[in-house]
């Protein structure tokens, strides 16, 4: 009995040492496809390095991000965290019938009014004499948190400073024009292929012709959204489809950061590590949209994060063109030096998520 | 370094017991030293030279309390003088300049040391050497290798448990390997690290959410008060057991620190089962040498007070823990003169439960006035609702983890383990329950970013 008690325990020290060992010997990995990131690497050591501590805690995410089958572990957490815990999320990530989201709450007002001080400031600045619009694009959260009863934000609250923030702007409603099934799985975002109602109401609002003709072509590349790789769990991945049609495949679109101009979509993206970033190129500061094919010479500034993305396109049918600013990785102070504001219409275009996050605007 | 982390589980551990058996027996010891003085330089670079010193210096007293008979209280003073000192300048100078400040409107300027870890637990152990030396318990250590390695021994040395010099004088000479109880210790490690990953750690970050949540409610200050007795006591005994069951593993045998304390019926009980090794220090070290109970009665009351005052500044600088330790004062004065044993049971459990939960939350508030606003909450004083969403949602969320935690507080899981355990299935159950116990908290370290540990603080 007591033999046998020692050998069981044996073999798990030899588990240990084997983890241990491997931990040791295995060659660095350098990038994390699910989690998007470059990984910790081992850092130098030095007297400077331990005493400040700066080796320490380098190395202590060095050992973490360098573990051996990291991300088995990381799925390993997460099952016993939902299935055997019973907890109802893992890291802030909670699905709900094969749809993941990210838990986002409470409102933080502060930051909706930054944000609406910061439009507000580019209005009086700039869009003298253009007609400007508001709409606000609810998460998934907003569908799915509410109907399973998860902690959401105060959105009520926040479409209405967003409204009454805005005097100067016509705002849209977009939120009776959605549901989960209106976003990707495994993603943040919503889905170009079902936003027709969403541009149809804007595009109305905005007096311009719709996003007619244009059929959804489904891409062969799988989609592994941002919330794959924070669940850690088996998830299924989603199809990414394009909306496509000739009026659409003959704009182009040029980017102010590298000077390149492509197509609508930029299909070298579709197999990088976002393929959602093939709409709009990802995270550009400023971007034109050239309509060869309008029939009116009307021109659009959209002010937007990334759900503006695969939205824009869809409501350039009735613009010559259509300039694209996102105002996180661009000051607005500096835009009179890259726009010429001529009393263009505006679109205000902006997620809850960024709303109640916005310290990045600027 | 935290036991709980993967640089020490699968980086120092590994290394350290591999040499640490080959190397041979006459110098373990200092292999142990270095070993301890590596983990403690982890965290602490600085302060190592402040251990350093304190393991020459108490040295230096204990054999200067055996050696000398005419200065043999000189000695046994300096060195208690010396722990206190060293207590006061690091952990309780800006604590007193503070209220000193405040209440004379002086603005003298705070020391703002770091506090070292784990001080007050190797200060504590090398007051009680001398003083265990002082009066003929033991013989003073002539090799400082040996009692440098009392001192700085990592398995206990941050956290715990209190070890008296004469609990491991032996085996500090002489001790065996035994294959058993290096099964004994893996089990226990495990189990400790277990604890300490996948319950106190979740409970813990419930309190976090609590703290940071608008959506407050009656619901919700209790389920915070409840989840933060489960936390500290997972937490802290978890970590016990993992210095424990380290320590089987290097062949020291460290007194147990923990015996089910939330099973208790008074508060008397409470402190027999929880931090036995702190509260048998200060019985040994300053009640008794008080007078203990021998004194009149008025007497007698001031040293309680004195003694549980203490206890709660051990656990840190500020007027929280003061009250803390006061209001077990209070309660154990109580339970002398009133006859809680005529009460059923489960009312006296109620009463256990309901005390200590409320202490904790005086215990865990950063301020006086957090902590009053925290209990009036619980009672309803706040204006805020009976129940919140947010709430609700961690009570579905944390529901199982909440069975978890109550079962594992009592000693259902130990005695069904102990019965189990006459029974060859065992074999199989113990190294399959230590195994899963690695992988899963592997994954939960690999993962996850919360993994504080409150102790760290004392």
């Amino acid at each position: 009995m007591r033999t046998r008690k020692i050998i069981g325990m044996l073999l798990v020290l030899a588990l240990w040492l084997g983890l241990a060992g491997w931990a040791w010997l295995r060659p660095e990995t350098e990038f994390s496809a699910t989690e998007r990131r470059e990984l910790a690497k081992l850092p130098e050591l030095s007297w400077e390095t331990f005493l400040d501590g700066s080796f320490v805690s380098k190395f202590e995410s060095y050992t973490l991000d360098q573990f051996p089958l990291r991300n088995g572990f990381r799925s390993l957490k997460a099952l016993t965290q939902y299935k055997l815990l019973n907890q109802l999320d893992n890291n802030g990530i909670y699905i709900v019938d094969g749809s993941a989201a990210a838990l986002d709450y409470p409102l933080n007002e502060d930051s909706v009014e930054h944000a609406l001080k910061v439009f507000g400031k580019i209005n009086d600045r700039y869009l003298s004499g253009s007609k400007v619009y508001a709409a606000v694009v609810p998460d998934k959260g907003y569908y799915l948190a509410r109907s399973e009863n998860y902690p959401v934000m105060d959105y009520d609250k926040l479409f209405e400073m967003v409204e009454q923030g805005m005097p100067y702007a016509d705002y849209v409603n977009l939120t009776d024009l959605l549901m989960t099934e209106d976003y990707y799985r495994t993603d943040t975002h919503w889905r170009q292929e079902k936003l027709l109602p969403v541009a149809n109401r804007i595009c109305d609002v905005m007096s311009t012709a719709k996003p007619e003709g244009l059929t959804p072509v489904k891409q062969t590349q799988p989609f592994y959204g941002v919330y794959y790789g924070q669940a850690a769990l088996p998830m299924e991945a989603d199809a990414l489809f394009t909306m496509q049609g000739s009026w659409l495949d003959g704009c182009t679109v040029t980017n102010y950061e590298n000077g390149k101009t492509t197509g609508i979509y930029d299909w070298e993206k579709l197999s990088g590590e976002d393929s959602y970033e093939t709409f709009l190129s990802g995270s550009v500061s400023l971007l034109r949209i050239d309509n060869p094919g309008a029939e009116t010479d009307r021109e659009l500034i959209v002010f937007r994060d990334s759900f503006g993305s695969s939205l824009v396109p869809l409501l350039t049918r009735g613009y010559r063109t259509v300039t694209v600013v996102d105002i996180r990785y661009l000051s607005s102070a500096m835009l009179d030096r890259f726009i010429d504001f001529h009393g263009q219409d505006v679109l205000f275009l902006y997620s809850t998520l960024v709303l109640n996050s916005s310290s990045q605007l600027q | 370094m935290l036991f709980s982390g993967i640089p020490f589980l699968f980086y120092f551990l590994p290394a350290v017991v591999i040499v640490y058996f080959l190397t041979p027996r006459k110098w373990k010891n200092a292999f142990l030293l270095l070993a301890s003085l590596l983990f403690y330089a982890w965290g602490e670079p600085r302060y190592v030279f402040l251990m350093a010193a304190a393991i020459v210096l108490f040295y230096i007293y204990g054999i200067a309390v055996e050696k000398s008979e005419k200065y043999k209280k000189l000695w046994l003073g300096a060195a208690v003088a010396t722990g206190v000192v060293m207590l006061a300048v690091f952990k309780y100078a800006d604590f007193a300049l503070e209220n000193w400040n405040r209440l004379t409107g002086m603005g003298i300027p705070l020391l703002r040391f770091a506090l070292p870890i784990g001080i007050s637990f190797y200060t504590f152990q090398c007051i009680s050497y001398v003083i265990d030396v002082y009066r003929g318990h033991t013989a003073a250590q002539k090799n400082i290798i040996s009692f440098g390695t009392y001192v700085a021994l990592f398995p206990q040395l941050i956290a715990g448990p209190i070890v008296r010099y004469v609990d491991v004088e032996k085996e500090l000479q002489a001790r065996k390997t035994d294959p058993e109880d290096i099964s004994d210790g893996v089990f226990r490690f495990l189990v400790g690290l277990g604890k300490k990953v996948l319950i106190a750690n979740a409970f813990g970050q419930l309190t976090e959410t609590f703290r940071a949540s608008q959506d407050l409610s009656v619901l919700f200050y209790w389920l915070y008060a409840v989840a933060f007795t489960l936390h500290i006591y997972f937490d802290f005994s978890g970590y016990s057991d993992m210095a424990i069951g380290l320590g089987r593993i290097f062949g020291f045998r460290f007194p147990q620190n923990f015996d089910y304390p939330y099973t208790s019926r008074s508060i008397t009980e409470f402190w027999r089962r929880w931090h036995m090794t702190l509260g048998g220090w200060f019985r040994d070290y300053v009640y008794i040498p008080l007078g203990g109970n021998r004194v009149s009665k008025g007497r007698w009351v001031v040293n309680i007070l004195a003694v549980w005052m203490l206890t709660g500044l051990w656990h840190g600088a500020s007027w929280n823990f003061v009250v803390w330790g006061l209001l077990f004062a209070a309660l154990l004065l109580l339970e002398k003169w009133l006859p809680l044993q005529k009460l059923p049971d489960i009312v006296r459990r109620g009463y256990v439960l309901l005390t200590v939960t409320i202490s904790f939350v005086i215990f865990n508030a950063d301020t006086l006035a957090q902590a009053g606003s925290d209990i009036a909450g619980m009672l309803g004083f706040r204006g805020v609702p009976l129940v919140s969403k947010e709430a609700l949602y961690c009570l579905r969320s944390y529901g199982v983890l909440f069975i978890v935690g109550i079962v594992g507080a009592t000693p259902l899981v130990r005695n069904t383990a102990a019965r189990l355990g006459q029974r060859p299935v065992s074999n199989i159950l113990r190294p399959v329950i230590a195994a899963a116990l690695l992988l899963v908290c592997t994954a939960f370290l690999v993962d996850g970013s919360f993994n504080p540990f409150l102790y760290f603080r004392f």
